[in-house]
């Protein structure tokens, strides 16, 4: 009994250690956020003033041109044009006169007549304009000196620009830091009360020792199946097993058809409850819980995410929406400020629109940001679930046959996705495969199962030379 | 001069992007329903066309809460009658009983909705689809029986009928009533925009695609599930309310499956998902029969033949227009460009030949 109270102090203590850590993690977040937006405004106002100074430079650059290539770039586009436009008149004429033939072949001479006529006059007009246009451009004419002396002139005035470009940016610049290391100092005050917070609940808590000598686990086990059976009525899904899994590595859950191990899964994230048996996990505190305790959507919070065997994508939302559905427990504001929109809600969707284009950086879908899932590639999608799992910034990821359906190229790029979460985003992988190939290749320890029981577990060599895993995938004798 | 000019400018540009931003729709829609009524106090629209359409905006405030059930939440409910009327009565009883007090009315109505919607919440995690549809008409339908025979309350089968509702001492015409049911529109409209484009908004959808990926992404499906139950009843009570205000009066007969069928019929045929969907749904369900229909001399004969056109439109929509008609529309102009531009070719092959 007193156990029980010492276990939910131990709680709700957790529980606010992490409310200050969030706090603290939103807090050095929005500087950066901050950053950027001063960046994106600084640039976007030097832009513009850019945009100003150009015009007047135009102007300028106008005097420097020498005649020949003033004739080049201003009169011979109005050429161009002028012969366009007669070549256009005579094709309307010859289609005029082929009409014109086919409705009334009898008059053809008279016909022919009138076309050349036509033709006549759309060249003498032609000329007429040309000679205008040469007349206008003609008018202008400058002597060397005159030119060096406007070369200079506008030299001297973009240099004059580009310092007061210069000079502008780098004022930006100091303002923007400015803000900047204000916002940084307050944040470090409160980020220093917010420590001596947790230090003081931490101590609070060390006072409690709990003794839980039954969920025990070996310091680098991060989930640890005990006995674990799951029965539908008559039938024995999952067996008595037991198994545990090396936080940092990649653990793969083999076996054939119909030997339960999407059950395992299901046990594991909750969805089923378990028979029997115990699940056992070790949280961001590195205490020992029992998920068996848990509802499905509190697993998440514990920071276990898992995959589906067939792709389970909000298909109404784009890929950047559904990466914020991923995030969804990482939103602190009630659903007051979702209906008001409140500053603070703005800023937590900024900070986590952030991160999720970061995540869809790394992993190379930046393309699909604002895609919508239906009609993209298996293989596709099958990463942005991937990239869904990390919003959370999960220890534990479970991936349900994550290779079903995709071809050979695609796998390659899953297997280094996988790889490359596993080292950047530090997290334990745990996943169900059928293409062996796949298996062999990424995982570090490998458990066969079969009709729910275990068969062997070790490193994947270990288990490609067990007779028992043979005997299963190509039957006996 | 060339400061004004870019301030000129400037305000400009912050017009344009405020045209980008989703609330000038809303703001857009309040201008044209303020101008309706202007245009009725000059003289120019008929009085009664003023009412029926101060009815339609009642109607499309209902059926605002209803996309989120229906849209985003995927729950089909028929009991948004009885909600509406419940909110009708409750103005009725206060006025009547408690003197004229907005405040006990608004706070007695959106009580009774938060536990209703959470009655019909609960019922909903245990059902789904169709059940869920014929469970809440059956409440519905209780819910107009107690009209009908708790006769000191409803007043029985003759219904509630209140005298003008006076506003700190004032006494309120039409016109201003009419004012307060903009102001309520537009504030629903932005409070549904809001939620559509906010995490709980996106909880909803992902409900409604797939309930085992919203659990594993930490979505309580028993919570927003009520969530959604309770914001819609909440804002029918509030359409009713405003009616109850508007029209001054209430009877049972008026809230039967028929007028549920009708707001689910707005909701489906305008598009469910967007809550100019909504607008246009309610204007065609409610005011075709009323505004146009009703001039024609065929339908003053066969009255009921509205309801075969509606019928019809229902039938048109879900078979080549799921979406709605607000799909429609984005259709449409795509294919006038390719019109415009197979038109253009064709003369150029006429005038020049091919090439």
């Amino acid at each position: 009994m007193a156990n029980n109270k010492a276990n939910t102090l131990n709680n709700r203590y957790n529980h606010q250690i992490e409310q200050l850590k969030y706090k603290m993690r939103y807090q050095t977040q929005y500087v950066d956020v901050i950053k950027e937006k001063l960046d994106q405004k600084r640039i976007k106002e030097l832009k513009k003033m850019g945009q100003s100074h150009q015009k007047e430079l135009y102007a300028l650059e106008l005097e420097t041109l020498s005649d020949l290539s003033y004739l080049e770039i201003f009169e011979a586009p109005l050429i161009k044009k002028l012969d366009e436009k007669l070549v256009w008149q005579q094709r309307a004429i010859a289609q005029s006169l082929k009409r014109g033939l086919s409705k009334n072949p009898s008059a053809k001479e008279e016909l022919l007549a009138k076309a050349q006529l036509q033709k006549d006059l759309a060249l003498k007009k032609n000329n007429e304009k040309k000679e205008l246009v040469h007349q206008k451009f003609s008018a202008r004419s400058k002597t060397e000196i005159q030119l060096r002396g406007s070369l200079i002139a506008y030299e001297a005035e973009k240099a004059r620009l580009n310092k007061l470009h210069e000079e502008k940016n780098q004022a930006l610049l100091l303002e923007n830091e400015k803000i900047i290391a204000e916002q940084k100092s307050k944040t470090d005050i409160s980020n220093k009360q917010l420590k001596e917070k947790i230090e003081s609940i931490v101590k609070q808590k060390s006072t409690l020792n709990i003794t839980d000598t039954q969920h025990e686990m070996n310091d680098d086990v991060i989930l640890s199946l005990r006995d674990l059976t799951m029965k539908f009525g008559g039938l024995v899904a999952v067996d008595h097993l037991s198994f545990d899994v090396k936080a940092g590595e990649v653990f793969g859950l083999i076996g054939p058809n119909g030997a339960g191990k999407t059950t395992v899964f299901n046990c594991i994230t909750q969805f089923y409850k378990a028979t029997s048996g115990t699940v056992i996990y070790k949280d961001r505190n590195l205490d020992n819980v029992l998920l068996n305790d848990f509802k499905v959507h509190n697993v998440i919070k514990e920071g276990i995410v898992r995959t589906f065997q067939n792709v389970e994508l909000i298909w109404e939302l784009s890929i950047l929406d559904n990466l914020l559905v991923g995030a969804h427990t990482l939103y602190h504001t009630n659903f007051f400020s979702h209906l008001v929109h409140t500053r603070r809600y703005k800023r937590e969707e900024e900070i986590l629109r952030a991160r999720a284009i970061k995540i869809l950086t790394d992993l190379d879908l930046i393309l699909y940001k604002d895609w919508y899932p239906l009609g993209l590639p298996y293989g596709i999608l099958k990463l942005v679930e991937l990239a869904r799992t990390l919003m959370t910034n999960p220890r534990l990821i479970i991936l349900d046959e994550p290779a079903a359906g995709l071809n050979d190229i695609e796998t390659e790029k899953l297997v280094h996705t996988i790889r490359k979460i596993q080292k950047d985003y530090k997290c334990t992988i745990f996943l169900v495969e059928h293409d062996m190939d796949l298996v062999m290749e990424i995982c570090d320890t490998i458990c066969a199962i079969s009709f729910g029981k275990k068969l062997a577990i070790g490193t994947p060599k270990e288990i490609q030379s067990n007779k028992l895993v043979q005997e299963a995938y190509l039957g006996g004798e | 001069m060339e400061n004004k000019k870019t301030s000129q400018l400037t305000l400009l540009n912050r017009f344009q992007s405020f045209t980008k931003h989703p609330f000038f729709g809303i703001f857009l829609a309040a201008f044209v329903m303020i101008l309706i009524q202007v245009l009725g106090n000059s003289g120019i629209l008929k009085p009664s066309a003023v009412d029926i359409l101060a009815n339609i905006w009642i109607y499309m405030i209902v059926g605002l809460g209803f996309t989120l059930l229906l849209g985003y939440a995927g729950l089909a409910s028929l009991g948004t009658a009885g909600f509406i009327g419940v909110g009708s009565y409750v103005i009725g009883f206060v006025f009547n009983q408690m003197g004229m007090n907005f405040f006990v009315a608004f706070i007695l109505g959106v009580v009774l909705a938060i536990i209703l919607g959470t009655i019909v919440g609960f019922i909903s995690l245990r059902i789904e689809g169709m059940y869920l549809a014929i469970i809440t008409l059956g409440l519905s339908e209780i819910l107009v029986e107690v009209f009908k025979f708790w006769t000191p309350v409803t007043g029985g089968v003759n219904g509630v009928q209140i005298a003008r509702p006076e506003f700190f001492g004032k006494v309120l015409e039409r016109e201003e009533v009419y004012f307060i049911l903009v102001f309520f529109m537009v504030v629903v409209m932005i409070s549904v925009v809001n939620i559509i484009a906010s995490p709980t908004g996106r909880a909803m959808l992902s409900i409604k695609n797939s309930t085992s990926a919203a659990q594993a992404m930490g979505i309580s499906v028993l919570k927003y599930r009520l969530m959604t139950f309770v914001i819609s009843t909440v804002i029918a009570v509030i359409g009713g309310m405003l009616y109850m205000t508007y029209n001054r009066a209430t009877t049972p007969n008026m809230w039967s499956i028929a007028l549920s069928l009708n707001i689910l019929a707005a909701v489906v045929i305008g598009g469910s998902k967007s809550i100019w969907g909504v607008g246009l749904g309610s204007l065609l369900i409610f005011g075709l029969d009323q505004l146009v229909l009703k001039r024609i001399e065929f339908f003053q004969v066969y009255g009921n033949a509205s309801f075969i056109l509606n019928g019809a439109l229902i039938i048109l929509v879900v078979m080549f227009y799921p979406g709605g008609i607000i799909r429609m529309f984005k259709d449409l102009s795509n294919f006038t460009k390719k019109q415009i531009n197979g038109i253009i070719r064709s003369y150029k092959e006429y005038r020049y030949g091919k090439q």
